[in-house]
């Protein structure tokens, strides 16, 4: 899917900072997936790795719902000021 | 009286249980597989710090709450914005092409024709050292000198591609005295490619 230039994956530079502006993109870049599927294109994938690769990710998404809910248990509230000091 | 009771009775437990292991365990050792020595190239290019590939803060977690959200983003009066008199839509552009080995930057109108156009190999910079960030940085001072001279002073950058002269070559735009508008990732990824080249054997 095209998009139009200088409008999509654009960050302006604030301050003359381009430094911050660069971080910004990439980390924008990195959490969208897109740097990784960069990476993974630039040679062939042969299934068995696609396979490992699919595999390994399903169980770090299992095991990373589960750890959120872990931390959410222990982290649970039963406050009537759920968070004290900070209004 | 009692603890002493106890431990030796512990202890005659432990001592019936190993001769009961005893039959089929094997000692596992970690030391020695901590310990081994680097004999396979795969190894020591694990062993090795990742290539600067210019994507720094790619997988930083931190919060910017320093910088203002509502102008950090263009909008749909983007191309219309006056940055120093000319709209953001017919400002220059300065593309940037990034490679492990390489970095071109190019200067081209808001048509797209080029103006300008040097890399780190022109630049005097050969074989393994054009794919640094010392060269592309080098190299990026001049060009951007080169359009000083020519009287532009706001540009907006496009970067293509990973490599070492990402981050340096936008710096050395910058250190060369141009004003950056904005900096655009025009990398081309694509989820349906055609099928790439083969894996580099290691």
């Amino acid at each position: 899917m095209r998009h139009a230039r200088f409008i999509a994956r654009t960050v302006f530079v604030q301050n003359n900072d381009v430094e911050a502006a660069c971080r910004v993109l990439n980390r924008i870049l990195g959490k969208e997936g897109i740097l990784d599927q960069f990476r993974r294109t630039r040679f062939y994938e042969k299934p068995f790795q696609f396979r490992r690769r699919i595999n390994f990710e399903k169980c770090k998404a299992i095991y990373n719902e589960d750890m959120d809910r872990k931390i959410q248990f222990v982290l649970r509230k039963n406050r009537a000021d759920p968070y004290p000091g900070c209004q | 009286m009692l603890s002493t009771r106890i431990l030796t009775g512990f202890r005659r437990l432990c001592i019936l249980d190993s001769n009961k292991l005893d039959v089929g365990v094997r000692s596992i050792s970690t030391t020695t597989v901590a310990n081994r020595e680097v004999d396979s190239r795969k190894e020591m290019l694990r062993s090795l710090p990742a290539p600067d590939e210019g994507t720094a803060g790619e997988r930083a977690i931190d919060i910017d709450g320093r910088m203002q959200k509502d102008s950090l983003f263009p909008d749909e009066d983007t191309p219309n914005r006056l940055f120093h008199g000319t709209p953001f839509k017919e400002l220059p552009i300065f593309n940037i092409r990034v490679s492990p080995n390489n970095t071109i930057l190019s200067l081209t109108d808001y048509k797209g024709v080029p103006k300008l156009i040097r890399s780190c190999g022109v630049e005097g910079f050969k074989h393994t050292k054009k794919g640094t960030n010392i060269a592309a940085q080098a190299t990026a001072i001049t060009i951007g000198t080169k359009a000083m001279e020519r009287g532009i002073k706001t540009v907006r950058v496009s970067v293509r591609g990973l490599g070492p002269g990402r981050m340096s070559a936008i710096k050395g735009l910058q250190m060369s005295g141009l004003n950056i508008v904005s900096i655009t990732d025009s990398t081309r990824v694509s989820w349906n490619p055609p099928r790439p080249r083969k894996a580099k054997k290691l």
